[in-house]
């Protein structure tokens, strides 16, 4: 499977920078990930990598050959739309071997193919239903078939699983992930749900404004984000700003409008130094709640709102000092607080309090 | 609306398309089989085949509507194919250009044509002057059985109804499935026919279509053109001697099963429903900007067609201001004397007068009805509407011709329905067959406004208080009044062009209209022709004003109106 290198990238429309100076290293065989919120270029990049734009400047390298001018036809990827744009006057299985038939292969190995793909896909024996005979689970995974079938240098999935109901969609995601490492694909996959790219991806780039705001693991992008924008679009967050105290060991103790906290940068590349302003991220299960001020890192609120979930249960506290409440919530919660106007208490471990440039 | 309300509209649009659609085709249809002892018989269906006069007839007929279609379709789609790819520069100016054509009379077009292509016409004259052309013996163009003339009139008016369905069913195509194809190794040429051309054949079956059924039908051009020898003009002359002659009727009644069996046999080939496509589209189309190569392509094409389509009514401008033109290029003199005979005419003046009554009339009771039909459909929830919408398409599917006849046999003296003609005054008849014919193109145009007007505006005024009739016409009308106007205008502009229902159902002179009166005009000797010219000229100037303030007001969804 193909490795893919994209070099200073940019992509204008008209005088809107879609995507500015990108640089991606995706590996062989990686499941990638691209996220971010509406607008961020992530569908652009997506679609410049299938050829369907052509960028004004930079370098798409296909295991090194460069591809940026090569149409779409001959780049060889397979894309699974949004909408799966399965032609409606092909039946299942003339959708699934048509780019066998552009390929040129063999009827007999189309045959074969085409019928080893649809029961990849747990769709064997549906050949011959036309297309608007098909569930919406149905038509996605005819279209995962068709991308699948001709054995593409890379496989590209454009919100594949926006058009689901929410069960679908988790029992979908698995099975692209297990195709996906089944044969070793190298794949680029554009989503807006932060779940699903948790779940599945090897690595994930979560854009920004045309820019990359952060590449990595999901562990890493999720406990160690780099920006303020990506510690809130990946999972939910508290951000507060800040001014660095002073230092001791590797920990920060940094001054804010509700008090003093101690954390440590994200980047360990990054030395703040005292009276420089920074931005802390503290996600809402990291805080613990208490009735007694604790020793360090305490927050001190009055409740505002509970909302028990059954697993879990949230919290709203309102701090002096800030306008937007403190979130936090407690996993498996034995007993719910729900006297709001009650004085609490909210802590967290050093460790779980991420220092940020400032937003 | 009120429920008795909507079943009153219901049940007058049933029994008005019983008396006045039924059963003018059931009347044509049974004096085909009855003989005048009132028992059943084939024979006159038999005799047509034994005629070899009636059975060339219905082969020319036929090939009439199926190059016609042809023909139109090929000057179409590439045009369309062009307008759905690039963005070229006056694009707004010449998509609107392309579709004057349908407006301009073809009637009074194939005199233009006759000008240009006859032996004494300008193309010889042309081709003579360049030295391409031995003067002593000119080329015959139309050929001796004149078939290629009418065929290129019939292609040059009707292609804009074959575009406007294509453009349609190709802006309806989710840019996805092509991209999937090209995503897959699909490319060019190829894409197009595997992909995109399948999946907008519904809506080129549906222009074809209309285009077949209004060709294999035609009347007008052939006539002019004195083509004898298909089945339109040998109905027409049938009727001369209509009491007692039963073949006019059987032509009507095969015209009519072959009307039906082609469609059939077309829906079977490429109009099978290929379902509607899956999911919403996710990007919408983004037109390529024209490079100057595709810029010139593009702006020629449109701009050559164009040209040619008006060519014959420039020809027809020309002749009626040419005081006598034959072997030239150019008229060699000019005169405005026909204009000024034209109004001294009794039969011009007239006869406009008379058009513009009845076609007006037409109009009025076309959006009354229309507007009505339409509420019903879409607005209510009386079980049966889909039926009503069915119904009032109708008349698209049946040739003018075939109810002309009916509305003819039905209303001669003795019959049931003859004091629909008050004395010799065919006012009335010939307002319902207007009105029925062009019904189709109001409710559709209607029904387009009522399903982009929320009905909870509506809704709205009736919860502060407003009665639900006057609601709709103080809320909903003045906001769907643009299409009802476009609507109305195009129902009106077909109506004074209207051939078939005016020759066959005005028989004196007095009540002739504009058609008629050309027609009457052409076939008389001595400045005929150019008198007759003048008045195609008057009647296309009223009509380019109607048709381009239909465009205005409708913009692309005049589009809508030509889909069954």
């Amino acid at each position: 499977m193909v490795s893919i290198k994209i070099r200073g990238l940019v992509k204008r429309f008209g005088s809107v920078v879609a995507l500015n100076q990108l640089d991606i290293d995706i590996g062989s065989g990686e499941l990638f990930f691209l996220l971010g919120p509406s607008g961020c270029g992530k569908t652009t990049l997506l679609r410049s990598i299938a050829g369907f734009h052509l960028p004004e400047e930079g370098k798409i390298l296909f295991d090194g050959d460069d591809v940026s001018q090569v149409p779409p036809h001959k780049r060889e990827t397979a894309m699974m739309f949004q909408s799966y744009a399965l032609w409606p006057h092909l039946n299942v299985f003339k959708n699934v071997a048509f780019g066998l038939e552009e390929r040129r292969v063999k009827k007999p190995e189309i045959k074969d193919r085409v019928e080893k793909a649809l029961a990849m896909v747990k769709m064997n024996g549906l050949g011959n239903r036309k297309i608007n005979q098909l569930s919406g689970g149905q038509q996605q995974r005819v279209a995962l078939a068709r991308a699948l079938v001709v054995r593409p240098r890379c496989l590209m999935l454009d919100e594949p699983l926006s058009n689901l109901d929410a069960k679908l969609r988790i029992e979908m995601r698995t099975e692209i992930r297990r195709i996906c490492k089944e044969f070793g694909l190298t794949a680029i996959y554009v989503t807006h749900d932060q779940k699903e790219a948790l779940s599945i991806a090897d690595r994930l780039a979560v854009l920004d404004g045309g820019n990359i705001a952060q590449v990595g693991t999901p562990e890493e992008v999720y406990r160690k984000p780099r920006t303020a924008l990506v510690a809130g679009f990946i999972g939910e967050t508290n951000l507060v700003d800040g001014q660095v105290a002073f230092q001791s060991g590797d920990q920060i103790y940094v001054k804010t409008a509700i008090g003093e906290l101690v954390g440590r940068p994200s980047n360990p590349d990054w030395k703040p130094q005292p009276d420089e302003r920074v931005t802390i991220s503290v996600r809402p299960e990291c805080l613990s709640i208490d009735v007694s001020p604790p020793a360090q890192n305490a927050i001190a609120g009055k409740l505002t709102e509970s909302t028990y979930l059954g697993e879990v249960a949230h919290y709203s506290l309102s701090v002096d000092g800030r306008e937007d409440p403190i979130h936090l919530s407690e996993l498996n919660p034995r007993r719910v607080i729900r006297d709001t106007g009650e004085t609490l208490y909210a802590t967290a471990k050093s460790e779980d309090i991420v220092l940020l440039p400032p937003r | 609306m009120h429920k008795g309300l909507a079943t009153t509209i219901y049940g007058f649009t049933i029994v008005f398309f019983a008396l006045f659609f039924v059963y003018p085709i059931w009347h044509t249809v049974k004096e085909a089989f009855v003989t005048p002892e009132d028992t059943f018989t084939l024979v006159y269906i038999a005799e047509i085949f034994k005629n070899p006069i009636y059975v060339e007839g219905l082969i020319n007929s036929f090939y009439m509507g199926l190059f016609t279609t042809l023909l139109s379709l090929l000057i179409a789609l590439p045009l369309a194919l062009m307008a759905n790819h690039w963005d070229f520069r006056g694009k707004e100016i010449l998509n609107s250009l392309i579709l004057v054509p349908l407006i301009l009379p073809p009637f009074v077009g194939a005199l233009g044509i006759r000008q240009i292509l006859g032996q004494a016409g300008v193309l010889n004259a042309f081709l003579i002057d360049l030295g391409l052309m031995d003067a002593n013996a000119p080329h015959d163009w139309l050929g001796e059985g004149q078939l290629l003339g009418v065929v290129l009139m019939n292609a040059l008016h009707l292609y804009p109804i074959a575009y406007l369905n294509i453009s349609a069913a190709l802006a309806n195509v989710d840019p996805a499935m092509e991209e999937a194809a090209e995503n897959l190794g699909c490319h060019g040429i190829r894409r197009l026919s595997r992909i995109t051309l399948p999946m907008i054949m519904p809506g080129v079956f549906a222009g074809a279509t209309i285009i077949f059924i209004w060709s294999f039908t035609e009347l007008g051009v052939p006539l002019i053109f004195d083509f004898g020898r298909v089945t339109s003009v040998q109905i027409f002359h049938g009727i001369k001697d209509l009491s007692g002659n039963p073949f006019p009727y059987a032509l009507v009644v095969l015209m009519l099963v072959a009307t039906v069996f082609f469609y059939l046999i077309g829906k079977w080939l490429f109009g099978r429903d290929i379902g509607a496509s899956s999911g919403r589209a996710a990007t919408g189309r983004v037109l390529k900007p024209a490079s100057p190569m595709a810029n010139l392509l593009c702006i020629g094409s449109f701009v050559f067609v164009t040209g040619l389509a008006i060519l014959p009514h420039i020809g027809v401008t020309l002749l009626s201001l040419s005081e006598q033109w034959y072997g030239s290029i150019l008229p060699r003199h000019w005169t405005n004397q026909h204009y000024l005979d034209a109004l001294g005419h009794p039969l011009t003046l007239n006869s406009i007068g008379n058009s513009l009554k009845y076609a007006s009339l037409a109009t009025v009771m076309n959006v009354i009805l229309g507007t009505a039909i339409a509420y019903v459909v879409v607005r209510t929830k009386l079980p049966g509407r889909q039926f009503l919408d069915a119904t009032a398409m109708l008349p698209l599917a049946v040739p003018g011709l075939v109810l002309a006849f009916g509305y003819l046999a039905m209303t001669r003296e003795g019959q049931r329905f003859d004091f629909l003609v008050l004395g010799e005054n065919p006012i009335i008849i010939l307002i319902i067959a207007y009105a029925v014919r062009r019904l189709p193109y109001v409710v559709r145009s209607a029904a387009a406004g009522f399903q982009q007007t929320s009905v909870t505006l509506e809704e709205a005024a009736q919860n502060l208080g407003c009665p639900p009739l006057k609601a709709l016409t103080k809320v909903t009308l003045p906001l769907i009044a643009a299409n009802l106007i476009a609507g109305g205008l195009l129902a009106f502009s077909f109506a004074m062009l209207e051939v078939s229902d005016s020759l066959i159902l005005a028989e004196q002179q007095q009540y002739f209209p504009i058609t008629k009166a050309i027609y009457a005009l052409v076939t008389s000797l001595g400045n005929g022709p150019h008198l007759a010219s003048a008045l195609g000229v008057w009647a296309m100037a009223f009509l380019a004003i109607t048709i381009v303030g239909a465009g205005v007001i409708l913009g692309k969804k005049l589009g809508a109106l030509f889909r069954v």
